[in-house]
């Protein structure tokens, strides 16, 4: 079954066509990662679907329901988690504050006048077994715009998961670090997104092949390729396009 | 703090409150209760400003509207209990927030605080020009003043300054506990998260708008309550004492002043304001002049204010001494 399908679907900024006639169809439980040259519409993919713009033309469906333009606190509670590219946390918040914002939505808990929210032991117990696994327990108390930026960004992802979505899609993740910060947040994904369905945006490709078991290539707007990462290692279109550039 | 410490406390605060006439005399007694209903009207600013990242340049409509809403109550309805006089100004001012709403939730920054720049100019011309409902530059003074009957038990004479003051303190120091505690519950907490990102916010299954709206409209309701109190304290309501724009401009500089990022930040910088007001007006009208001064100052040196600066003293000394 798939997921995550998209339709005919197109975008343009003020007469600057970013997509083109993208079929994307995703399939429940799969590791789904989008490649592409800088400037291929992989961001504006990801905006599109979690409902940042309402796309131009075309439609999205999630779980077989359409959602084309829904706004994103509704992908949310449907069961769809995102994740940006550059950092989005709550910098005046502790790291426990943040992930405690996932947990209350992920509990239905909005519109509460009544408790005490420190007192709301469950909820605190949970955000911390959040936060002790993604090791960030150390840092539980400390503002989000003062962890390193490994850590930021292990925060920024698990914000995304959280909410304990079905789908997580994830805007490059290991944007910006360094090669151990990259192996430890290559573990982190591969161990918070276990039995659901994700959606990766990457550069990396040593990321990419290690996580992905299908790969889609994006290029000026539209899908080059879509496969196995096999497949897509030996497409000479993609390799004309995007890999032939770097060494794979 | 432990158990005992805050039941230490709170008789403390309550027998400091229940003393301060007698202690202080009639006068700084007024004083007070002037501090009190800044402090409130503040502190629902802050709920806007520091909490949610709204700055608003017309917050005064709410005081006002409050206040005019209690003083026709109680002017033109005969035998109007005191304290249904107050409810009518709350819900006067959560009317006016619930009209408004629709719109400024939309918009943040400069274009919320120009469009409530805007309104409150609105609200301070319609009060000069609908004469006939408001009393135009007069306003409503001189309304009866109704005894406060607490459950047909015991009829308290509200005219006197003493048993106005407990019943505003009463109220006022009721209101700032309600706002205390809306800070601390979960929906508090989407509120600061508003001010740090809302678009995350959104991504993380909460609705924005929606939550704005909650907030928009507590805080108007509580400006109102205070406005409603000060006009039973001056027995007087006009287009000057509840629109105007220095009116707005009141809670944000004792905003500003007190301590942006904390809840009590604002009720300091009440009493800061008020105790400024007092020693300077013994030498001089320019009370804005020196209060204008020491915000310049305050926003060059100490940018969180005057509670930022004590946590920063805090700070130090706990580090000089470990």
């Amino acid at each position: 079954m798939n997921i995550l399908e998209t339709k005919a679907l197109s975008h343009d900024f003020g007469g600057l066509q970013v997509l083109v006639d993208v079929n994307l169809k995703i399939k429940e439980g799969e590791r789904h990662a989008i490649i592409g040259p800088n400037g291929a519409g992989k961001t504006t993919l990801f905006n599109v679907i979690t409902g940042t713009y309402k796309p131009g033309e075309g439609t999205v469906l999630f779980k077989n329901k359409e959602i084309t333009g829904f706004p994103p606190h509704k992908l949310v509670r449907l069961g769809m988690g995102r994740s940006f590219q550059i950092t989005s946390t709550f910098t005046w918040l502790t790291a426990f504050q943040n992930i405690r914002m996932g947990i209350l939505s992920k509990r239905g808990i909005r519109f509460n006048f009544f408790n005490f929210l420190d007192k709301m032991d469950d909820v605190t117990r949970e955000t911390d077994e959040v936060l002790k696994r993604i090791n960030l327990d150390g840092e539980r108390d400390i503002p989000a715009s003062m962890l390193s930026y490994g850590k930021s960004r292990s925060l920024e992802i698990s914000m995304a998961l959280a909410t304990d979505p079905d789908l997580v899609m994830l805007d490059e993740p290991t944007a910006g670090m360094s090669v151990d910060e990259t192996h430890n947040a290559v573990e982190l994904i591969r161990k918070l997104t276990e039995g659901k369905t994700m959606v990766i945006i990457e550069h990396d490709m040593d990321v990419v092949f290690s996580l992905a078991d299908r790969i889609t290539v994006l290029h000026l707007g539209g899908i080059l390729a879509s496969g196995h990462p096999d497949e897509i290692k030996e497409n000479q279109a993609v390799k004309d396009a995007y890999l032939g550039e770097m060494e794979v | 703090m432990s158990k005992a410490k805050q039941l230490i406390f709170w008789i403390v605060l309550l027998a400091a409150l229940a003393f301060y006439p007698k202690v202080f005399g009639i006068y700084y007694t007024n004083v007070f209760i002037s501090f009190a209903i800044f402090a409130l009207f503040s502190v629902s600013y802050n709920l806007l400003l520091g909490y949610t990242g709204l700055l608003s340049f017309g917050h005064a409509m709410f005081f006002g509207v409050g206040g005019y809403g209690t003083a026709l109550a109680l002017e033109h309805v005969e035998g109007m209990p005191l304290i249904v006089s107050v409810l009518l100004g709350a819900v006067a001012a959560i009317a006016l927030a619930l009209i408004l709403c629709p719109i400024v939730v939309r918009v943040s920054g400069t274009a919320f605080a120009m469009l409530h720049l805007a309104f409150g100019q609105l609200m301070y011309v319609l009060a000069l020009k609908l004469r006939g409902i408001t009393g135009g530059e007069d306003g409503i003074g001189g309304f009866p003043i109704p005894d406060l009957n607490l459950f047909g038990i015991v009829s308290i004479d509200m005219t006197h300054p003493l048993n106005f003051y407990y019943f505003a303190v009463a109220l006022l120091g009721l209101s700032l506990l309600f706002l205390w505690f809306f800070t601390k519950t979960p929906f508090g907490s989407i509120m600061i998260a508003i001010r740090d990102n809302a678009e995350r916010v959104d991504y993380m299954g909460f609705k924005v708008p929606q939550s704005k709206a909650i907030i928009y409209t507590v805080s108007g309701c509580f400006a109102g309550v205070a406005g409603s109190i000060y006009t039973l304290f001056q027995n007087l309501i006009s287009a000057d004492d509840g629109f105007h724009v220095m009116v707005s401009f009141a809670p944000i500089i004792i905003t500003m002043v007190g301590g942006i990022g904390s809840f009590f930040g604002p009720i300091m910088g009440a009493g800061i304001f008020g105790i400024i007001e007092e020693l300077t007006s013994r030498y001089t009208e320019r009370v804005e002049l020196v209060m204008g001064l020491i915000l310049i100052l305050v926003i060059l040196f100490a940018p969180l204010g005057f509670m930022g600066f004590v946590n920063f003293l805090k700070q130090r000394f706990s580090e000089a001494v470990s």
